[in-house]
This record gives C-alpha cells, sequence and structure tokens, in this order.
C-alpha cells in the first residue's frame, strides 16, 4: 500500500489544477479520475468516426491567466484558437453581428441603432471597470463573516480593506450587478432588442433562471471576465477541443511530479474517527493520504463519498438544499456540408464564429417558461459554433463539426429523460436552427444530443449543471457551497474541496482548484 | 406669501415630513394636488406616532388574513400564533410545527430592517452595520444573507408544503412588483412588509394616519397643483402653482416621485446627466388594479392565491404584456366598500377585470363595482408614475442606500435645499411615514 500526501478526486480541469500546484510545492500527488480519461466535463471525444467533439464544455475564455502562466500550459500544447464574431440571425432575414473589430462592430450596430453603438463603448468600459473589481476576488479563500476566529477577522478585514478602497459609485454598479436581472441592465444601456437579447444570453447560461429574473446580471459579468486581460481577447476554442486544455493541465501535473490514474472510480472517502485517512476505490482498493481533496461537486462529495451519517446535521441540510437545477443540453453534430444562413448566405468569416439564436429577450423568456414548468423549450436559446472551422482536424477533409449548446433542457423534466424526450430535444433544435440555414436537415450526418441526465450520468456532474452547483448570489462567495465552509476544507479532517461547487464556481476557470491547493499549502493567494 | 419650508404631495410621507418640521418651529406649507387617503396601506412606525402625539385608529383584523382554498373553504391565520398552527394543522401537520419557529425567525430579521428604516440608509461597507449585522448571531446572520437574494418561493418551500399556505405568504413578496416568486429579491420584499408586525402576522396594518396627520394643527394646507419648482442659482427658491402663483421657501419638500420632481417640476439642466439618465431608468412598473365594489364583507382579508406556481404563472402573463387570466386577488374592506387587489395589469391594459374578480372570490358575484383602476388610471388618480404606489420598484437594485438611486439616497438632491421624502426614498412605499420621518430628520440635522 502507497501512501500519498494528497489524494485528488476526480480528474476534471480542477482536479488536475490543484494537483498541479500541489505537485509543484513538493508534495506527492494521486489523481485518481473514474472514467477513462481526464477532463470531467472539459474533454473531446471522437464520437464518430473521424469527427471529433468537446462533447461537453466547448469554449475556453476564463481559464485564469496566471494558471496558464503558473503551469507553464502552452508548452504542455495548449493553443487557443479566437472567435472572431458572434452572429444572431433574426427571422425575416436581418441579423446582429457582433465582430471583434472595434470599427466594424460600431458600423453594424449604428445599423440598428446609432444610440446604442454611441452606448456600447461606455457599456464596455463600465463592465470592463466590474470584471476588474470581481477579478482579485476570485483568487480569495472566502472568510466566514459570522466567525471570531483571528485568522478569519484579518481575513475579513482585509476583504474590508479591498472593497473600502473600491470608489463607492463602482461599488453600487457592482450591487446593481449582484441583484438586477441581465434584461433590466441591459434596458437601461441599449434600444436594440436583438442586442439586448444576444447580450442577455451571457447572463441565462447555466442556470434555470431567465433573462429577466434576478441576479442573472452576475452571470453576465462572470462570462465577461474572459474578455479581459489581454490574454486572449475574447471568447476561444481549444485546439484539439476543450480535452486538449484538460491534457495541457495533466501534462503540467505530471512535470510537476504528479501521479494520474484513469479507471480508478472512487467509492468512498475512508473516514476514521471523523478524519479522512484516504479514500476506497470500487473493488476494495485502500489509498491511504494525508490528505484527500474532492473535485466531485458537493452533493456527490459530502452526500456521497463522505455519507450523511459522517457529518453535522446542519452542514448536511446546507448541502441538501445547494441548488443544481442543470438547464442546459449539447448537441454536436457531423456535418457534410457547412450550414447556409438565410440572412448571410455563403462561406463567411461569420462561420469562423459564433451563431447565437436569440432574436429577442421575450423569446428567451419563453424558452425559460417552458422550463420553469418541467417542459424542453419549444424554441431553445442556442449557442453555435463550428470548430472544424478554426482547426479542421476536428472533421475529415471538407467535413465539418458542430458544437450547439442549448437551453433551457430541465433536468427535472415533466416525466424524466428518456430516449424518446432526448430525440425530441434533438428535433427541436434542429427544426429551430433550420429557420434560420434552411440546409441544415440535409447536411447532418450523425446527431449526438446530450441531455442534463446524460451530463450526470457520464461526468458526474449533480443534475446535470455545468457550474457544479447554479450561480445564484444565495450560493457564491462565502455561502459556497456553505455558511462557513467556504475556504475549501469540509467538517470532516483532512478532505478539502476543489471543485467549481466552491468559489468562485464554473466556466473552466480552473480558480477553484488553484484556490484549493494555496488554502491547502497554507499559503496566501 | 413666504414659507420655511413647502412640502408638495398629499400622501403620507410628505405629511408626517410636513408636521416633523413644523414641530421644529418651521413655518410649512403643504400643497396637495388630491385630499389625503381615508386608509393607509402599511405600518407606522411607533417612532413617528410619539413624536408626533397621533392616536390612531389601526386596522388589526383577525384572522389577519382568510386564504381561499381551491377545493373550497378557507385557511385562516390568527394573530396568535397557536391558533394559526391550528388551523395549518388540518391541511398538513408538519407545516403547523414548523410555523413557531418560522414566526420567531422572520420576526428577528424584520426586527433589523425595522431599525435601519428610521434612518438615513448607510453603504454596506459601514462597520457600524456590520457590527448590527454581527448581533444577530450565527443563524440570523447567515438567514439574513442566505435569504436576501433569495427568491420568496424557496424561502418559502424550505420550510411548508402547503400550497395554500404558501401562496398567502408568498404573495406579500411580489406584492406591487413585475416579478413572480421565484423571482430573486423576492424573499427580501417579503421581510419587508413584515416590519412593524408582530410575530407571525405577514400583511401590513392598515390605519387612518393620513387623515389624523391632515387634521393635526401647526401645518398650512393649500390645495393646488405644482407647476414648476422655482430655481435660483441652483437653488431651490419657492414653486409655482397651477394657476400662476408664486410662493417662495428656502426648502422644497417633494412627495412625488423623482421622476417628476426632478425631470419635470425642476430644471433637469440643473442636473448631471448622467444622473438625469439614471432618474429615467428608475424602475416603476405599475402591475396591479384597484376594484371597488359596492357592499360589505365580513372579515378581514379575503386572498386568493392558491399556490406559488398559481402566482408564478400569474406573472408570466405581465411578462408578455398581458392581464393574468389566473390573477393574485386580495380583497378587505374599505370605508366605500369592498377594495379588491388585482395582480398583474400591465400598463394600459383594458381588459374586464371586475368579472375576473367577481367570478374568483366569493360575495362578489351579484354586486356592481364602483370603480376600477387599472395601472394607468391610478397614475393619474394617485400621483403614482406608471401606476406604482411605491413610486420606485422595491427591489434590491433599487433599496436601502440604492433607494432610489445611490445619488438620490440621503433624501437630498443635487439642488441645494430640494428634497424628496416619497415611497421612493429609503425605505419606501409599505411603511406609512418612515421616508417623510427621516427626510424631515436630515433636514433638521443639516440645518441645525
Amino acid at each position: 500500500m502507497t501512501r500519498h500526501d494528497v489524494v485528488i478526486i476526480g480528474g476534471g480541469h480542477n482536479g488536475l489544477v490543484c494537483a498541479a500546484y500541489l505537485a509543484r510545492a513538493g508534495k506527492r500527488v494521486l489523481v485518481l479520475e473514474r472514467r477513462e480519461r481526464v477532463g470531467g466535463a472539459a474533454m473531446s471525444e471522437e464520437v464518430f468516426p473521424g469527427f471529433r467533439f468537446s462533447v461537453f464544455s466547448y469554449v475556453v475564455s476564463l481559464l485564469r491567466p496566471e494558471i496558464i502562466r503558473d503551469l507553464d500550459l502552452p508548452r504542455h500544447g495548449l493553443h487557443i484558437l479566437p472567435l472572431e464574431s458572434t452572429l444572431t440571425p433574426l427571422p425575416g432575414g436581418n441579423y446582429l453581428a457582433q465582430w471583434n473589430d472595434h470599427d466594424q462592430n460600431r458600423r453594424e450596430l449604428a445599423r440598428h441603432s446609432p444610440r446604442d453603438a454611441e452606448a456600447y463603448d461606455e457599456f464596455g468600459l463600465e463592465l470592463h471597470q466590474m470584471a476588474r473589481l470581481i477579478k482579485p476576488i476570485l483568487g480569495v479563500a472566502p472568510p466566514d463573516p459570522a466567525s471570531l476566529a483571528p485568522r478569519e477577522l484579518l481575513d475579513l478585514a482585509r476583504l474590508a480593506g479591498m472593497f473600502g478602497r473600491i470608489e463607492k459609485k463602482k461599488f453600487n454598479t457592482l450591487w446593481k450587478l449582484l441583484t438586477m436581472s441581465s434584461a433590466e441592465y441591459l434596458d437601461t444601456w441599449f434600444e436594440t432588442e436583438v442586442l439586448k437579447a444576444t447580450k442577455s444570453a451571457s447572463g441565462i447560461i447555466g442556470t434555470l433562471l431567465g433573462p429577466r429574473s434576478p441576479g442573472t446580471a452576475y452571470v453576465l459579468l462572470h462570462h465577461y471576465m474572459g474578455e479581459l486581460d489581454g490574454v486572449f481577447r475574447a471568447w476561444g476554442f481549444a485546439k484539439g477541443g476543450n480535452g486538449s486544455v484538460s491534457a495541457a493541465i495533466a501534462s503540467a501535473a505530471r512535470a510537476f511530479g504528479a501521479e494520474i490514474r484513469t479507471n480508478a472510480p472512487v467509492e468512498r472517502v475512508w473516514i476514521e474517527e471523523g478524519r479522512a485517512k484516504g479514500v476506497v476505490l470500487e473493488g476494495g482498493e485502500e489509498i491511504r493520504a494525508e490528505v484527500v481533496v474532492s473535485g466531485a461537486d458537493p452533493r456527490r462529495t459530502f452526500l456521497g463519498l463522505v455519507g450523511e451519517k459522517n457529518l453535522p446535521g446542519e452542514f448536511a441540510d446546507s448541502i441538501k438544499r445547494f441548488k443544481f437545477r442543470g438547464a442546459s443540453a449539447k448537441v454536436n453534430l457531423a456535418l457534410g456540408e457547412l450550414p447556409n444562413f438565410t440572412c448571410m448566405p455563403g462561406r463567411g468569416p461569420h462561420l469562423r464564429g459564433a451563431v447565437s439564436i436569440s432574436p429577442s429577450i421575450a423569446y428567451l423568456e419563453q424558452a425559460y417558461d417552458d422550463a420553469k414548468y418541467g417542459e424542453i423549450s419549444r424554441r431553445p436559446y442556442m449557442d453555435i459554433v463550428i470548430p472544424s472551422m478554426l482547426d479542421p482536424a476536428m472533421a475529415p477533409p471538407g467535413k465539418h463539426v458542430m458544437s450547439i449548446f442549448v437551453q433551457y433542457a430541465p433536468y427535472h423534466v415533466n416525466g424524466g429523460w428518456t430516449d424518446e424526450k432526448r430525440e425530441a430535444l434533438g428535433d427541436a433544435v434542429i427544426d429551430t436552427l433550420a429557420e434560420y440555414a434552411p440546409n441544415i436537415k440535409s447536411a447532418i450526418l450523425h446527431r449526438q444530443v446530450v441531455t442534463p441526465a446524460d451530463i450526470e450520468r457520464i461526468v458526474g456532474l449533480s443534475e446535470g449543471n455545468i457550474f457544479q452547483g447554479e450561480l445564484s448570489l444565495q450560493q457564491m462567495f462565502f455561502l459556497r457551497p456553505a455558511p462557513a465552509w467556504s475556504r475549501y476544507r469540509t467538517p470532516i479532517g483532512g478532505l478539502w474541496q476543489c471543485g467549481s461547487g466552491t468559489h468562485p464556481g464554473g466556466g473552466v476557470m480552473g480558480a477553484s482548484g488553484r484556490n484549493a491547493a494555496f488554502a491547502l499549502l497554507g499559503e496566501r493567494v | 406669501m413666504s414659507f420655511h419650508a413647502i412640502v408638495i404631495g398629499s400622501g403620507v410621507d410628505a405629511l408626517v415630513a410636513a408636521h416633523v418640521l413644523a414641530r421644529n418651529s418651521k413655518q410649512v406649507l403643504v400643497v396637495e394636488e388630491r385630499p389625503p387617503a381615508a386608509q393607509d396601506f402599511g405600518w407606522v412606525p411607533s417612532q413617528v406616532v410619539a413624536e408626533l402625539g397621533l392616536k390612531l385608529e389601526v386596522q388589526a383584523p383577525d384572522p389577519w388574513v382568510s386564504a381561499l382554498l381551491p377545493e373550497g373553504g378557507k385557511l385562516d391565520l390568527f394573530r396568535d400564533p397557536a391558533r394559526t398552527a391550528d388551523s395549518i394543522r388540518k391541511l398538513s401537520p408538519r407545516d403547523a410545527a414548523a410555523w413557531p419557529d418560522f414566526c420567531r425567525r422572520m420576526c428577528a430579521l424584520a426586527r433589523v430592517f425595522g431599525e435601519l428604516y428610521l434612518e438615513t440608509p448607510t453603504d454596506p461597507l459601514n462597520l457600524r452595520l456590520a457590527l448590527r449585522v454581527r448581533r444577530l448571531g450565527r443563524e440570523g446572520m447567515v438567514d439574513l444573507m442566505r435569504l436576501l437574494p433569495m427568491s420568496v418561493a424557496e424561502l418559502l418551500d424550505d420550510w411548508f408544503e402547503c400550497d395554500a399556505l404558501k401562496g398567502a405568504l408568498g404573495a406579500m413578496g411580489i406584492l406591487n412588483i413585475r416579478q413572480g416568486p421565484r423571482s430573486g429579491g423576492t424573499a427580501f420584499r417579503f421581510l419587508h412588509h413584515h416590519v412593524g408586525s408582530p410575530e407571525g402576522v405577514f400583511r401590513p396594518s392598515r390605519s387612518d394616519v393620513s387623515a389624523a396627520l391632515k387634521q393635526r394643527p401647526g401645518v398650512h394646507f393649500r390645495a393646488s397643483g405644482v407647476e414648476k419648482i422655482r430655481l435660483k442659482q441652483g437653488r431651490a427658491h419657492g414653486v409655482a402653482l397651477a394657476g400662476g402663483e408664486e410662493l417662495e421657501a428656502a426648502i422644497v419638500v417633494s412627495g412625488l416621485d423623482p421622476r417628476r420632481t426632478l425631470l419635470e417640476l425642476a430644471d433637469p439642466a440643473w442636473l448631471d446627466p448622467e444622473l438625469a439618465r439614471a432618474i429615467g431608468n428608475i424602475r416603476c412598473h405599475g402591475v396591479s388594479a384597484r376594484l371597488l365594489f359596492n357592499g360589505s364583507m365580513n372579515g378581514g382579508n379575503l386572498v386568493w392565491a392558491p399556490s406559488l406556481d398559481y402566482l408564478e404563472r400569474s406573472y408570466d402573463a405581465v411578462k408578455y404584456g398581458h392581464v393574468s387570466t389566473e390573477p393574485y386577488l386580495e380583497a378587505h374592506p374599505s370605508p366605500e366598500g369592498v377594495e379588491v387587489h388585482f395582480q398583474y395589469v400591465p400598463y394600459g391594459a383594458k381588459d374586464d377585470l371586475a368579472a375576473t374578480a367577481r367570478r374568483m372570490l366569493p360575495g362578489l358575484e351579484n354586486v356592481q363595482a364602483a370603480s376600477i383602476l387599472g395601472p394607468a388610471d391610478l397614475e393619474r388618480e394617485e400621483g403614482w408614475p406608471e401606476g406604482q404606489p411605491y413610486h420606485a420598484e422595491l427591489a434590491l437594485d433599487q433599496a436601502l442606500w440604492m433607494r432610489p438611486l445611490p445619488e438620490l439616497a440621503q433624501y437630498k438632491t443635487p439642488i441645494e435645499g430640494l428634497w424628496l421624502c416619497g415611497p421612493a426614498t429609503h425605505p419606501g412605499g409599505g411603511i406609512a411615514g418612515a421616508s417623510g420621518y427621516n427626510c424631515a430628520r436630515a433636514i433638521l440635522k443639516e440645518k441645525s
């Protein structure tokens, strides 16, 4: 029986980031991945012969630049190809195109509304400032404001100091973003419906909330954070699919000396006298370690691997209350030819960017209303990319892969998920897309539909929530995942958490894994 | 003629502000566009009652609410929590058991707000506030932090299973806002409407406070519309009445909404354009209609809000600009008959609201509707912007130190001598007179 300093449960990107930092600090680290490959939800797979897909997550932007730097990820094969535009086709043949090029973007906006073109830069500036305010908070282990422990009080004071230095005006804007709906926030800036809708869509990603639900403005900001740092400028696509993000982190971790075992499903955390002593694999193998770190989400970690009987009642109640409510699905298509959009026919630069099906706020809100009562959206919101346009190796020559992120497909669908429901979702997506790109039906060679239930079953994310728990205000910062346990520790001595179910949350950021590693090493971030 | 202060508006806040200023030896004139309300909605803070020596007639119906059940019958919620638990027990023994603890925890949280509501708001980066919150202890603090951003549906689902109980309570989270019970921030609104009520009572009281203030001596009254707030070198100088008559005062206090006060009556040219834009962006959607039926009713409040899902579906309609076909209704006796609150109604709707109300509320089948006022009518009749009785939606981004905007939250405006005291300021509608009281005290503090 080997002894390790640290055993990490789950080889998702956060587990791998945590492993890499711990190994870098000289710890003997073992990562245990249940599946045959690492990556968790950030993985690529050849689903159909010759066609490779980022089956689940599909773009990168939020991965913390300090992680890329610290772990030297480009040397380990990470290569980001930027997405150049977002096209929102409209019924009737009009469209809104947002380009990375500032002047081109401004001209296009002015075509819809000169006033909005005018306001756009100011809007961008405000979000940029807000993102800069939030950024340092992403790297903080949130203190417990109710605690009287000197260390926590000290950190609380530091945090208060950090906020105290913020201009009042900016703090108030931040508060607005935390509490407003994305639609209301955008109403204060713009008048063009399709612009508001497309922008507000980043506020609903991953949550069972509509653009008019308060709290979505923050999710909008959360997704905006990728658009700074000067590293990626905008959303990008990892060459080889999102699996290569995980592969690069894994390679970095190995280079620092971490050991990674796949096909090693953990059955439970081995607990003796209230302390974690290691883990027990399915099949009975026991692995001892000084410290166990779980990259699984809070529900799987505590109610599954630890077991309620080992937890204080109040903590178990908080974990049970922690909301997941997965709402997102993926449709992956193998295409014989490129889609031909009525509003922008032919092969153009727009196919190297994202296509957003979000014609109006009411459209998105209607899609949400279906899901709110347990139905699949009849006309869903979609975020579409064609990775093979940026990385031809993803598909055979002349052919393409299309990745469609879909909302809403509620995990708690009426009657539960069945094969019929899965196909009905696929049909709703294709039918909707065909309204804008009529050739899509004949272009499809293969189709893969991934429901929230599939995400839960395959990747292990509870209720298929892509953030390991809804990113709502009452589940953020010092309340993520439970009050008093937001600092990556748990009520079980020697057991830590590093998944996106902890502060600051999901989006292939890697910040949770990094913060957890620093907390474990007893270092300030 | 010249006064120390002119107060514009006839709402309870304007009247309270006028009397508090007058008590401190100011010559105060109230210019009222319309007569005061016969009945006011909301808790009158005890500080206001004590300082002005008011003798009020406060309605305290018992049961405070009778929730109509879809299968017939009623769920009566009494002022005595034990008695309420008895009536809940018939529907859910589990909920009856949870009731006393729920009432205790909500009351503790509402008390914190009650204290904050009688002060000029401070931003949350304030040490005194932090210490006050810490006094709540761990349970209370965690409750408060979790609850503030929550939806009232999540809050109530945590505690109860009985749909009728959750519907009747949840209605206080969505009262007068274009949000549904599943919208974040509605749990805060639920607490807001609990402030000042005894433990276990989740309906703001009604009283005759405006009428009492109108009768109280010490303040001059003038019935007239206001044409303009007069400025001289960028500071308030008095008002011009509808007929053209001009009155002078160094202090002008407006109980009207901020948009009308600052963008219409005062000269917006004196405002920073960014602030003017923000004032234009203050959200004040009206979503309710007020129906008055002839006749009378027994008991206190009759509520039709059979479940949280029902309320959410009512809300769905208004998102797309329709009147709820299945609305949230609440009826109570008024001096003129039976008053019915009908939610949700979009601005400018023309539907037959009375027929819907008659169909759903027992006892109204054969009585005439004396008046039906939708948001647009209420805007005209009551001066509520877009029909919003709180003048600015009470949502988290427009509450406390953000109410109605951070720049206006101290009751002061950028125009020297011009103050705001209406329900658009902290703590806002649903609390009768607190905004006016805080505003008057802020004025006195500055002048002293």
